[in-house]
């Protein structure tokens, strides 16, 4: 995922590319819709990549959040002594967090495609018979 | 399949290729000789036209299924390319047609009146969009210190075995993930709130993270670029260290654009 911040170091960053989880975001989900019928050949693979995607609340979430919130390190608002330092260290450690999952998304969705094909000749020939 | 397909003669040689449809454009589209499309090998792109209207697509085997990080690439690169010089009308990923009669009648005759207005519409115009993601630390902080609750919970589970805590942890995880949910329902009304004023269309999309804060795409003017690129410069200023923010684009409208109804 490239996410280079242009314009001097401001709030916003603005990657030259979109990664590969903003594209299937968007070419999975919006743009011009044709009818169903013409878009036979590609839709088992279009199905698990969405499935993939979905945000659901489920319980391993719930575990996910709480361990999350069971990691926080709270001294850094009992001791106003060292928050700079600290606050750089949180903030570094979160933001490469945040890249890993995003890569991590990435690598799973491509585990997942790399075996669709396989899926997808089990479904032709289950038509075929039918 | 279409009754073209049933016709007969030819049937063996349609079923082996179809054709990828990646947007709609004016006829006088053009592409590189070294425009790469989907497939593997990626497939040559070339340009089908009806009237003032054209197909930008790629001819591919029928047999082998797309979706590879790849194909998603090819088809994004591609688009958000011609994008740039031409308004698009991009499709989403997976449209296939048997043969080039289905691309020429199905869809650019019968479409054109709809196609034709829509392109004239984004002439001009670009989408963007605004992705926001809570930073995981200053969000759970910010909950907890909000959410008395949610603080005991906390303390029930901290340095407590992870088992013994099993449900404790599921009712803290249940609330965080409400109120994530409420927080990114109010930070979406900020933003839209604060962009309104530019004038421009905005869609909401899906979160597809649960940290996700923000996610809006935007149709602007290519006048109005600079302002609006200034306008959420200045939000994401103000959510420094709570939202990392990120602005996408341009891209094709993907969020403007809606369906088409292939005709007979």
């Amino acid at each position: 995922m490239t996410v280079q911040p242009s314009g001097g170091g401001g709030a916003l960053n603005r990657p030259d590319a979109s990664g590969l989880a903003d594209v299937i975001d968007t070419i999975l989900d919006k743009g011009l819709v044709i009818d169903a019928y013409v878009r036979v050949a590609l839709v088992g693979i279009e199905l698990l990549t969405i499935d993939a995607r979905v945000v659901i609340a489920s319980v391993d979430t719930y575990l996910r959040f709480a361990e999350a919130v069971n990691r926080l390190d709270l001294t850094e608002n009992q001791q106003k002594g060292l928050p700079d330092l600290v606050g750089d260290i949180n903030q570094g450690a979160a933001k490469s967090r945040t890249k890993g999952a995003l890569d991590a998304a990435g690598e799973k969705l491509g585990n997942l495609l790399d075996a669709a094909p396989e899926r997808e000749d089990a479904r032709r020939e289950r038509r075929r018979t039918q | 399949m279409s009754e073209t397909a049933a016709t007969g003669q030819a049937a063996t040689q349609k079923h082996r290729t179809g054709y990828y449809i990646y947007a709609i454009a004016p006829a006088d589209v053009a592409t590189t000789a070294e425009a790469r499309g989907v497939g593997d090998p990626p497939a040559g792109v070339e340009v089908i036209a009806h009237d003032d209207i054209a197909a930008l697509v790629s001819e591919i085997p029928a047999d082998h299924a797309l979706g590879t990080p790849d194909d998603f690439a090819a088809h994004a690169r591609l688009v958000d390319a011609a994008a740039q010089e031409v308004p698009i009308l991009p499709l989403r990923f997976g449209a296939v047609l048997p043969d080039r009669e289905a691309v020429t009648e199905e869809l650019l005759a019968a479409n054109h009146d709809e196609f034709a207005d829509a392109l004239q519409h984004l002439d001009g115009r670009a989408e963007f969009i605004v992705k926001g993601r809570y930073d995981e630390q200053a969000i759970l902080r910010e909950v907890l210190a909000e959410n008395r609750t949610a603080e005991q919970l906390r303390a029930a589970i901290a340095g407590a075995p992870e088992d013994a805590t099993r449900n404790e942890r599921i009712q803290l995880g249940e609330l965080m993930t409400q109120a994530v949910a409420a927080k990114r329902e109010q930070d979406t009304a900020a933003l839209v709130k604060a962009l309104a004023p530019l004038g421009y269309d905005g869609v909401i999309r899906e979160p597809t993270h649960e940290r996700d804060a923000v996610y809006v795409a935007y149709l602007v003017d290519t006048d109005g670029r600079d302002r609006f690129r200034e306008t959420v410069e200045d939000w994401a200023e103000r959510q420094r260290g709570r939202i990392d923010v990120r602005l996408l684009g341009p891209v094709a409208a993907y969020d403007f654009v809606g369906t088409a109804q292939p005709g007979s």
